[in-house]
């Protein structure tokens, strides 16, 4: 028994001392040698104060002791200090010893080294101050303890400002005082925390009530709270303003509706979303009505499914996403697809979307329908177009009263001047008249009067055209379905009295039933043409030649003489009014017959031309419509 | 008194004998030859050659070539281009003027009112020619 009990003070891990009554290490065991340092030799007869420190600790030893003796037991933690003078946290426990009779003869001390847990503890403290200064320092969060029943334990600047009480005033009180009057009502306090000890947690937005009676919307979490025993020790609170940013929120909210709105509504543009990987995830009305699919058809395709094949298999889908990704944003204009499988030449904009945080969620979509515009601008240039055709018709028909203008112009000068040619003439033989009267002499007389009066004659034969050529001018023309033969026939007729007394030869090889035109200037045309055949020759026996034959859709009208013929420069004059290329004693005439069957030909929208050679003939050509065409108006 | 050798060119016959009178009366031109037109009038230059007129004076509308003809074909040749050449007309419409000035016409004149007032019509072509120096000295001179 007695080896046991030494076997066990051996190996003990608490330090074991035996003091006697006063005080003084009358043992002590290894482990004492092994936390103090100091070897039984050293300790015994040593008062215990030896192990407190300073000498003036012995009033705390001596007092220690005491309080052993008075209670039967004293324990206390604290330091103690080894040999080389280090510090050890101690469990110290102070026994007094009784021997068998009862009577006092020491104590026992036993020395428990609590340095490791002390140093756990004192870091925990500090850790725990931290925590506690951090949590006391948090403004925008109400960081406060309850305890089991709901009481308010703690208090931090972040609960002073977010509900208005301090520290002294709430804290004790419970924390249903956050909660309305409704939620009181419910039991509501109450179920969070029983919710919160359930599961560990309860979190929730709601309207929570400050010291001033206000309301606010906060984020409220409660934790349950364990100790190492796994018993519940209370509750963390912790509660968030949210007013603020539900305001934000709110307005957030609004804007997004406000947009979401705005963009579901746009017809003219088709608006849509892409995930990150192109899929559809919104459609708007616009995108419904351009391209056919409802959203419910369309959300969740992949993108490519507007676009040809041939862009699908040139991979442009994903490279203009890819483009959108590097630079932000891709633009283009080409042919996409309807769902009914039309295409439409689009305008299509995609732009990278981006979260908050810089990571890309997605793309927007804009597409516009230009087909309208393209349509739009193809009627544009069509009507400039046509305005640019009615600008050269105008421009055509400016020279055209340009020419004429001048024509006119050429044409009073010459009238004026041909029609003054005959009165001068006659007038300045009256006046010769008058002159030889007055000096009585009687001579030429005769010569005098005959020259006034072939001035006069002349002057009516001047007019006369004039009016016929006016006359073709100015009437409307008329749209006759005309024979050819009767046609030829007529104006034969009126130049018989010439063809009589030349004595011509008129040949006719008309392969041309009938003609349209005005058959009355018709007449006059062909007659104006055999008569000047007729006129111009030196032949003994004039022939003409009238050939009519289809040509490139017309009518063409030869009519050839065997005459004195025009020389090449005059050519170009012969249709000039009053232009006459022979004096009037040769060949007579005004001048106005071919100007007069220019004039019918361009009525008739058709074209005369000589070919002549001199002195071997001439033939002219004039072509006429067979079909109704539209005659130029008057005013050419 | 200088005296320019003239040709007049005039179609009416009437006229030509009453400029003619108007001519020799003043003595102011010497008429190399009176012609009815343009054409005759070319002619008559190419086979005249040596004796080639200081002056032409031309009628505008004539049958074959006319005023305009005259002095578009006088200017164009280098052998007569020094040659001025004057037209004479009864009009004195403003456009017709210009487009006889405009081809190189010398001058333009307008015809007397009859026949009979053709020797101050000379005259006044006289001074006219002299005033404005159409007639170049060497050119009296050579010939």
């Amino acid at each position: 028994m007695q080896q046991n009990c030494n076997l066990l003070l051996q190996n003990i891990k608490e330090a074991i001392l035996m003091l006697d009554k006063d005080g003084y290490i009358m043992y002590s065991n290894p482990a004492a040698t092994s936390i103090l340092g100091y070897t039984p030799d050293d300790l015994i007869n040593n008062h215990l104060t030896k192990l407190y420190g300073d000498k003036e600790e012995a009033v705390k030893a001596d007092y220690e002791i005491r309080e052993s003796l008075k209670h039967g037991k004293y324990q206390v933690e604290g330091w103690k200090y080894t040999k080389t003078g280090s510090q050890v946290w101690c469990e110290m426990r102070l026994v007094p010893l009784y021997n068998e009779q009862n009577i006092h003869v020491g104590y026992s001390c036993t020395l428990l080294d609590m340095s490791e847990r002390k140093k756990r503890e004192i870091e925990l403290r500090q850790s725990e101050e931290r925590y506690r200064l951090m949590v006391e320092g948090v403004r925008d969060y109400a960081i406060f303890m309850l305890n089991p029943t709901g009481h308010i334990i703690t208090w931090n600047e972040g609960a002073r400002r977010t509900k208005g009480y301090s520290s002294y005033e709430i804290i004790g009180k419970h924390f249903s005082t956050f909660y309305t009057a409704e939620d009181l009502e419910n039991g509501k306090p109450a179920r969070e925390l029983k919710i919160a000890i359930e599961t560990g947690k309860y979190e929730e937005e709601g309207w929570r009530i400050k010291k001033n009676g206000s309301v606010f919307w906060a984020n409220v979490v409660i934790t349950s709270l364990f100790n190492e025993q796994n018993k519940h020790i209370g509750f963390s609170k912790v509660t968030r303003d949210l007013t603020e940013r539900k305001e934000n929120e709110e307005s957030l909210r609004q804007s997004e509706e406000r947009y979401r709105s705005l963009v579901e509504q746009v017809t003219d543009y088709g608006i849509f979303m892409l995930d990150e990987r192109g899929r559809i995830i919104s459609w708007n009305e616009g995108a419904r009505r351009m391209k056919g699919y409802n959203p419910d058809e369309i959300i969740g395709k992949y993108f490519s499914i507007f676009y040809p094949e041939e862009d699908i298999l040139n991979g442009k889908p994903s490279h203009e996403l890819k483009v959108a990704r590097e630079v932000g944003k891709y633009e283009e204009e080409g042919w996409r697809l309807r769902k009914d499988g039309t295409r439409f030449w689009a305008n299509v904009v995609i732009t990278a979307v981006y979260n908050y945080d810089g990571a890309l969620i997605g793309y927007s979509k804009v597409t516009r329908d230009l087909t309208e515009r393209k349509e739009a601008e193809r009627a544009l240039r069509d009507s400039y177009e046509r305005y640019r055709q009615l600008s050269e018709e105008l421009k055509i028909i400016n020279e055209e009263l340009t020419l004429a203008n001048e024509e006119l112009e050429q044409f009073t000068s010459i009238v004026s001047h041909d029609l003054q040619e005959p009165v001068r003439t006659i007038k300045s033989f009256l006046q010769l008249i008058d002159m030889k009267l007055n000096n009585q002499q009687y001579e030429d007389m005769q010569i005098y009067i005959t020259k006034s009066v072939n001035a006069a004659n002349r002057m009516k034969e001047l007019i006369q055209n004039l009016l016929s050529y006016t006359q073709v001018s100015k009437k409307e023309i008329s749209e006759d379905e005309v024979n050819v033969q009767e046609l030829l026939n007529q104006a034969l007729q009126n130049v018989k009295t010439s063809v009589d007394t030349t004595n011509a030869e008129i040949i006719i090889e008309s392969e041309v039933d009938t003609i349209h035109g005005d058959s009355i200037q018709l007449v006059q045309l062909i007659q104006n043409l055999l008569s000047n055949a007729l006129k111009f020759t030196e032949a003994e026996s004039p022939r003409i030649m009238i050939k009519c034959n289809k040509e490139d859709g017309q009518v063409k009208f030869a009519i050839s003489d065997n005459g004195i013929g025009i020389a090449e420069d005059d050519l170009s004059k012969i249709f000039e009014i009053f232009r006459r290329l022979n004096t009037r004693k040769e060949y007579p005439g005004t001048g106005i017959g071919l100007a007069i069957c220019k004039k019918i030909v361009d009525r008739h929208r058709g074209k005369i031309w000589p070919v002549s050679e001199k002195g071997k003939g001439t033939t002219f050509y004039f072509t006429i419509s067979e079909e109704k065409v539209d005659k130029l108006p008057i005013l050419q | 008194m200088r005296k320019f050798k003239i040709i007049v060119v005039e179609n009416d016959e009437d006229e030509q004998f009453f400029m003619k009178q108007g001519f020799d009366t003043s003595g102011l031109f010497e008429i190399i030859t009176m012609v009815r037109n343009g054409d005759v009038l070319l002619e008559w230059l190419t086979d005249n050659q040596a004796t080639l007129p200081d002056v032409i004076l031309s009628d505008l509308n004539m049958p074959g070539k006319n005023g305009y003809d005259i002095i578009s074909g006088i200017k164009s040749n280098p052998t007569y281009t020094h040659i001025p050449v004057i037209i004479t007309s009864t009009s004195s419409t403003k456009t017709i003027v210009d487009k006889c000035l405009n081809l190189g016409a010398a001058d333009y004149v307008v015809k007397p009112d009859t026949f009979i007032e053709y020797v101050p019509y000379v005259e006044n072509l006289h001074r006219l020619i002299e005033n404005k120096n159409l007639v170049k000295d060497s050119d009296a001179l050579a010939s």
